[in-house]
């Protein structure tokens, strides 16, 4: 298959034009395609959570999911969540303040699926923000502390 | 690469060593700004797909690449047919076979899953397709899937981990009570959330190469050794790593292949491995068993314990994995013996996992203690008390210092221990099954001499420069805070470049040995730079500090003076303005004075300088107890982890925050370890069958519970310059077995072999 086709992807407010292969994913595109490399990819598979992102404000995982399918939504990725002034989202701010990561490798999609946990009212009590925060993994075990930062973000917001 | 500004919290002490300074590179990675090595903007690039053996053992007779070669976008596939011209690299050591010649790509199958190919294309994409497009034709020979087929064998006896005193065989048939079990661990996995991978490009023969990394110097050599090309000449950029946990210590198969293929295209090639080729690729926590005896008085005193423990390698190297680590130096015990096995099987050798040797080592003996603690009908806070060791009985000598009393009494106060109720299944809520279980950890003090350079510039802000290399333990925060401190400056005037072979030589970032070791040349480095610009500025006639009379400086608060207000106080900045100095720059290391460049080279690139913990007049470890908490449905035998207390003697802390944080990550990896985590082999073919994220099971968010650390420690100067021990693999010994025998005292079921799956309760 070499066939590619045109998308113009709104990614962070802003219009991408590429060319890529249809069975491109949303993943790819961002960190091959788009040097938008935040975005992390750690199974491939849909099993992490690390390829997290927003699309339409929903979070759904990138590696599952094709770039064609996005074309007209509005995509936010953890290069987008920060004000222009790059003053930090609350979010971002809480992950420092409670160190919620060690190697950092899972936390922009930790981030992610916290920023639209807490939109979703599903941070309302410790319990909560576990469950709702488990398709996320984090090896280095920063579980505890990210608890702690999305209940602060979360009462701020 | 610039680190961005931290933000900055609670007081000014937060930016000296041992304050709780946020993490320094904290900004980076919450905006997705830290760059990780697949994450480079390189031009050109061509992609690689490894492609691994579907067999166990065996012979790959022929490799047909027509139809992958014809392929859309395909540049290039490689088998056993290439010869890469590759030599074998040193081993840790830094020996090294003369002019063995590399087959990255052997022809020789040894275990399923091995790379025997590999197909480069113009987009991941069409890698991907063409890899499935190649058809390999085998001649299978027999095989061992595990060490439990009846065809392994007891295999070998590794005699340098043969170890006893007294006559721990008599002692025991003489004691009046004894217990025996046997304890197994299934092979584990490190699972670091950044797979393995690679990018590489060359200019001439100049190789740089983008690769997560434990040891920059370490894995720069292997690079230069199998291509027969300079160390000089090899670059290893690793400034952010995904974590590791022992896995990324080492060059491996994919780098040389991947390295190659992008120096015989002439383009810059990026390789990653899938997650479930991370399964196969390297090693994780090699299988164990172990059978322990122990004899004890009536009144639970120890008279003797024997050990007897084995470990799956491969067939092609030995790897022990020591069962008897922590069996000789938990408890004072005169009549003991150990003896380790490795038995070799169709998997790839296993590798270093958070606490090698000592975890599964603790699971036996923290296991088996508590055995003997309800034999005897004793607490087992009480038994383990009891036999509190005074010095080190393997190796004769005083510890350095050892406050695992303090763990453990600090530990249970806090836990609420005293308000158990000792027999198994007499503590309950409903149909929940409550248990309470104590596992000790410990794991050694390991010391590598180690370089680094200070550079203090003209605009007043001071640079940390260092190859070592920081994967979430903290390396960053920790020598900035060293440079704030000896400086008497923020941390935010303190800029830290890491990761990189080309910068000054560092320790491993493994075996809890790298913030002893970085630290003391970092403190080092920084006060030579310190007395350099004190000389200056007492001395040089343009320095307004030169008229104070006053024969030493103070720093502090963003201030040079002299001590009791004699006179002017100036910024860095003012004074090197003052000095008419650019620039300050000192290196220094930590190796004996005099050492010639061969010797630091040697120091840097191997492990042939590391000193162990007995090396010196001392024992030095770091020790911690865990108590935990589980919940045991009655009915379906699942198992929640409730409540942990975990206290910790790890020496002086240069961070708690992060310690406290690198104690939790270890923890929960213990909390998988108990509950969830098991390679699982296919017997048949020698296949790991749940080589994914889905299916070997790591801790979630919802799994684990509010983890609460405690520091008992006290600087020990013994062990590292400024009074640290290790931190980062301790956190997670022990913690098995607090969990299984928490699962013990809850349900009354014993269970000995990991993980503590509900068909094992019910």
């Amino acid at each position: 298959m070499t066939r590619t086709i045109h998308l113009s992807l709104d990614i962070n407010g802003r219009r991408h034009e590429l060319d890529v292969e249809p069975r491109v994913t949303l993943l790819d595109a961002l960190r091959e395609h788009l040097a938008l490399t935040g975005t992390k990819k750690g199974c491939d598979q849909g099993q992490c959570g690390a390829c997290t992102c927003h699309v339409d404000g929903s979070r759904v995982l990138s590696c599952l999911t094709l770039a064609a399918q996005v074309e007209g939504r509005q995509i936010t990725t953890i290069e987008g969540i920060a004000a222009e002034n790059g003053e930090l989202h609350p979010v971002q701010a809480a992950f420092v303040e409670h160190d919620a990561f060690q190697c950092g490798y899972c936390t922009p999609g930790q981030i992610m699926s916290a920023v639209a946990c807490i939109r979703e009212g599903h941070a309302g009590s410790d319990e909560e923000i576990r469950e709702y925060m488990s398709g996320n993994l984090c090896r280095c075990g920063a579980y505890n502390n990210i608890v702690a930062a999305v209940r602060e973000a979360a009462e701020m917001a | 690469m610039t680190i961005m500004e931290p933000r900055k919290h609670g007081d000014a002490s937060d930016g000296t060593v041992g304050g709780r300074q946020t993490r320094f590179e904290g900004n980076l990675k919450v905006t997705g700004g830290a760059t990780y090595a697949l994450e480079y903007p390189v031009e050109g690039l061509a992609y690689a797909i490894l492609v691994q053996s579907t067999i166990p053992a065996g012979r790959v007779v022929s490799v047909d690449a027509e139809k992958a070669l014809a392929a859309p976008g395909v540049l290039m596939v490689l088998t056993p047919d290439d010869d890469m011209g590759l030599l074998v690299a040193s081993d840790w050591g830094g020996n090294r076979p003369e002019n063995q010649p590399y087959y990255p790509l052997p022809r020789q199958v040894q275990y399923n899953g091995q790379s025997i190919a590999a197909v480069v294309a113009e987009s991941r994409e069409q890698a991907v397709e063409a890899a499935r497009l190649i058809c390999i034709t085998y001649e299978q020979t027999p095989h061992v899937a595990s060490f439990n087929d009846t065809a392994a064998g007891e295999g070998k006896v590794m005699d340098n981990l043969t170890s006893g005193w007294g006559d721990a065989e008599a002692a025991l048939a003489d004691a009046p009570v004894q217990i025996e079990g046997e304890y197994s661990t299934p092979r584990e996995y490190h699972v670091a959330m950044e797979p393995h991978g690679l990018t590489v490009k060359w200019d001439g023969d100049q190789i740089t190469v983008w690769e997560p990394s434990q040891w920059s110097h370490g894995m720069a050599r292997s690079y230069s050794e199998w291509f027969g090309i300079p160390y000089e000449n090899v670059r290893l950029i690793s400034p952010f790593i995904g974590g590791g946990f022992g896995s990324k210590g080492a060059a491996l198969a994919h780098g040389a292949v991947a390295a190659f293929a992008s120096r015989k295209l002439g383009r810059p090639v990026k390789l990653a491995l899938t997650r479930p080729q991370n399964f196969t690729n390297y090693g994780g926590r090699a299988a164990t068993r172990q059978r322990i005896k122990i004899g004890a008085t009536e009144d639970g005193i120890l008279q003797a314990i024997v050990h007897r423990g084995a470990s799956e390698t491969s067939t092609y190297a030995d790897w022990p994995e020591q069962t008897g680590a922590a069996t000789p130096i938990l408890y004072k015990v005169e009549n003991f013996s150990s003896q380790h096995r490795v038995v070799p099987v169709n998997a790839v050798t296993p590798g270093a996992l958070r606490g090698p040797g000592k975890n599964p080592s603790a699971f036996g003996i923290e296991s088996a203690m508590e055995e003997l603690a309800y034999k005897l009908g004793m607490d087992p806070l009480e038994l383990r008390l009891k036999n509190y060791a005074d010095h080190d009985y393997q190796s004769g000598k005083p510890w350095s210092t050892r406050r695992l009393r303090e763990a453990l009494t600090e530990g249970a106060e806090a836990f609420g221990w005293s308000k158990r109720s000792h027999e198994p299944r007499s503590m309950r809520d409903g149909n929940q099954l409550i248990g309470w279980g104590i596992g000790c950890g410990t794991f050694p003090v390991i010391q590598a001499p180690s370089e680094a350079m200070i550079r203090i510039l003209g605009n007043g802000r001071v640079e940390v420069v260092s190859g070592a290399i920081d994967m979430g333990q903290g390396t960053y925060t920790i020598l900035a805070q060293t440079a704030a401190e000896v400086f008497g400056i923020p941390v935010d005037q303190v800029e830290v470049h890491l990761g990189d072979s080309r910068l000054p030589g560092a320790a491993i970032a493994g075996g809890s040995m790298l913030a002893g070791s970085i630290l003391g040349a970092v403190h080092k480095a920084a006060t030579a730079a310190r007395d350099e610009l004190i000389g200056l500025a007492l001395n040089d006639e343009k320095s307004p500090l030169r008229d104070t009379g006053a024969n030493t400086l103070t720093f502090s608060g963003g201030r040079i003076a002299a001590p009791r207000d004699q006179g002017p106080s100036l910024t860095l900045s003012e004074l090197m303005a003052a000095l008419g100095r650019d620039e300050i720059e000192i290196l220094r290391n930590t190796l004996p004075e005099g050492a010639t460049a061969q010797e630091q080279h040697q120091a840097w690139t191997s492990m042939a300088k590391v000193q162990g913990p007995t090396m010196g007049e001392y024992s030095m470890h770091s020790w911690c107890a865990h108590f935990a908490e589980v919940r045991v449905d009655e009915d379906f035998g699942t198992v929640r982890v409730s409540r942990i207390v975990s206290a910790f003697d790890c020496g002086r802390l240069y961070n708690p925050r992060l310690v406290e944080s690198q104690w939790r990550g270890g923890i929960i990896m213990g909390i998988g370890q108990a509950l969830l985590e098991e390679g699982l082999v296919d017997q048949r073919n020698g296949r790991t069958v749940n080589g994914n994220m889905g299916d070997y099971l790591v801790p979630t968010n919802a799994d684990v519970p509010h983890i609460e650390v405690i520091s008992v420690g006290v600087p020990d100067y013994g062990a590292s310059a400024l009074g640290g021990k290790g931190v980062g693999e301790v956190g997670i010994v022990g913690v098995a077995p607090a969990i299984a025998n928490a699962v013990f005292h809850a349900t009354g079921k014993r269970v000995r072999d990991l993980p503590i799956t509900l068909e094992k309760l019910i």
